[in-house]
């Protein structure tokens, strides 16, 4: 996969921008006089400590954006998501995009000491601004790292809003993450590229979960269909069946949905049983996002 | 309900059970001090992970039932006995002492009184200083009375106010020269050793409440993490007055740690609701079938 050179210079002046628009002054100069001292100084001390000390000056208070802002940010990095972001993890992004290190090696071994020694809202910043960082492809083996914790903001911050783990994740790690993201029960909407990444054996994975949770006698998360979709076949399309006749609305639209994915003949007969919800998906008014979201509902 | 803080107890030791009995005694707020694990650590690396299950971890454990939790972060007296060991934490240190919650250095001081012992506590007050954060001093069990005026010294050698110093483990033979010289004095609360309740009673009935504060210290060993409501509730028994209780048992914690400006009574009067699915799976405190505790919500079950 071919790197992208993140343009750091933009992206410093964007985040500085917004922080702008979102914080006081005194917050700013702080700021920026980390940033000098973070130049001046050899030792990465300094660094790690402003890192940490951004804390008693940034809130963790989401940003407020404009379009403009978030078209901006999708400009500057694709998929960058900075709605998600909050102003100190802001803040603690701007510091890292100043800390200096051109062998990547080096740098990636300063950036491991930081995560290893990170509070959770320090690894959720981290991981969070992989996307920005100048080393990507050398950070793939920490991202995976940090699918493996057991602290959903980190986790969110690995899998949602995050163009990261489409590019870079192998089938193994993407379809671990989708699947942990799905034990989460986290809005899986919000995981990026996910359709392009939809793979025969998530598919297989899925469908086996499903069963093992049908025979607790539990459900599944209807958005997990999404993943199903593209490959429904003569064995899965039984499961598509008794989603449908569950009963439960939401899950009946995500079942058709996922048939409005599929190629296979019984899949588009079953759409064909119910013309409004086909109307509706047709139309865009049933997708993902809003299955995703009235399940999010539910739960919360 | 009544609130409680206890300023010092080292939950990573400690069961969930004991996290549900706390917070409905009323604790609202802990403070976990970096202290020795039981048996020493031989590598530098079991000091990182530990310092950072601190920050981490415990923290969203603790939150898990609905209690707040700080830390302070420090190089312990018995492995300062370790030179080569006690030289990498020092250097690992700076790391963590200006995270998010950190409340002091602490707990530091002297167990045996060596050599070694004074020069990484002194090393230590110096770190407070400069980043000035509250210290908290763990005075020695044996040949306690001069090891914690020996504390004092030092601490005043270094140039720290004595209001910014927390000394624990206090009885009855040291707490008067701690408050005379203008520290905090803590007394932790053991069901067998050190101060019990009944002793307590008697210290703020002599006393008065002011920089008196109780905790329990609970850990491995036997000791009880209800120690400060059950010391509130004797205190009650014995007339000692409510705004006395207050002070003991919240309020001097509160004053005497957020001077570090990293704790905030705001933080438990207006926390986020409890919610455990907001986890950890794999390892969740939570294992499964059981429901967790919701609070403002029905949990619906995927």
């Amino acid at each position: 996969m071919k790197d992208n050179p993140v343009d750091k210079e933009k992206v410093k002046s964007f985040l500085l921008e917004v922080l702008k628009e979102n914080v006081d002054s005194k917050s700013i100069e702080w700021l920026l006089q980390q940033k000098e001292k973070i130049a001046m100084e050899a030792s990465y001390l300094k660094f790690y400590m402003a890192f940490s000390q951004a804390s008693r000056y940034f809130k963790k208070q989401l940003l407020s954006l404009s379009e403009k802002d978030k078209e901006k940010a999708n400009q500057l990095v694709k998929g960058f998501s900075p709605a998600s972001w909050d102003q100190l993890q802001t803040a603690r992004s701007y510091l890292l995009l100043h800390f200096e290190e051109n062998d990547p090696s080096t740098w990636v071994k300063a950036l491991n000491k930081l995560f290893e020694t990170a509070d959770m809202h320090e690894q959720q910043s981290l991981y969070a601004a992989i996307p920005l960082m100048p080393f990507q492809k050398e950070m793939t083996e920490r991202a995976i790292e940090g699918l493996r914790t057991n602290i959903s903001s980190v986790f969110d911050a690995v899998a949602l809003n995050n163009p990261f783990p489409s590019k870079y994740f192998d089938e193994r790690a993407w379809n671990q993450m989708v699947i942990k993201a799905i034990f989460l029960q986290r809005p899986l909407y919000q995981i990026q590229n996910a359709d392009e990444r939809a793979n025969h054996n998530l598919a297989k994975i899925l469908t086996d979960f499903a069963h093992e949770r049908w025979a607790a006698g539990r459900k599944v998360m209807p958005e997990l269909w999404r993943f199903v979709g593209p490959y429904i076949d003569g064995e899965n399309i039984t499961d598509i069946k008794k989603v449908l006749d569950s009963g439960d609305l939401l899950h009946k639209k995500a079942a058709l949905l996922a048939c409005s994915l599929s190629d296979f003949s019984e899949a588009k007969k079953l759409l064909e049983l119910y013309p409004d919800l086909k109307a509706a998906i047709q139309n865009g008014n049933i997708n993902w996002e809003s299955i995703g979201k009235e399940f999010q509902s539910t739960i919360q | 309900m009544e609130m409680f803080i206890d300023p010092h107890i080292h939950v990573t030791s400690r069961t969930t059970d004991d996290y549900e009995a706390m917070r409905k005694a009323g604790v609202v707020a802990i403070i976990e001090p970096a202290f020795w694990l039981g048996q020493p650590r031989t590598e530098v690396g079991s000091f990182k992970d530990y310092f950072s299950t601190l920050i981490g971890w415990e923290r969203f454990r603790a939150k898990q039932f609905g209690i707040v939790h700080y830390c302070t972060m420090g190089l312990n007296s018995k492995e300062a006995n370790n030179i080569p060991l006690a030289e990498e934490v020092m250097e690992l240190l700076p790391l963590y002492v200006g995270k998010e919650g950190v409340v002091a250095i602490g707990e530091i001081g002297y167990d045996d009184q060596t050599e070694a012992e004074d020069r990484f506590y002194r090393l230590q007050l110096e770190l407070a200083k400069e980043v000035s954060l509250p210290v908290l001093i763990h005075t020695p069990h044996r040949d306690k009375k001069k090891g914690t005026t020996r504390s004092m010294d030092v601490s005043e050698e270094h140039g720290l106010d004595p209001k910014m110093v927390i000394v624990d483990h206090n009885n009855e033979e040291t707490v008067k020269e701690v408050l005379d010289r203008g520290y905090w004095a803590a007394f932790t609360i053991y069901p067998h050793t050190k101060m019990g309740s009944e002793r307590m009673v008697e210290i703020v009935k002599q006393y008065g409440p002011e920089r008196i504060i109780v905790d329990s210290a609970a850990d491995w060993g036997v000791s009880d993490p209800l120690a400060v409501p059950k010391t509130a509730a004797l205190m009650r028994q014995r007339g000692i007055p409510e705004e006395h209780i207050r002070m003991t048992c919240y309020q001097n914690a509160l004053t005497a740690y957020s001077q570090s400006g990293q704790m905030d009574e705001m933080d438990w009067l207006n926390p986020e609701p409890i919610d455990q699915r907001q986890k950890q799976y794999g390892n969740s405190v939570l294992r499964g079938g059981q429901t967790p505790k919701v609070e403002g919500s029905d949990y619906v079950e995927n």
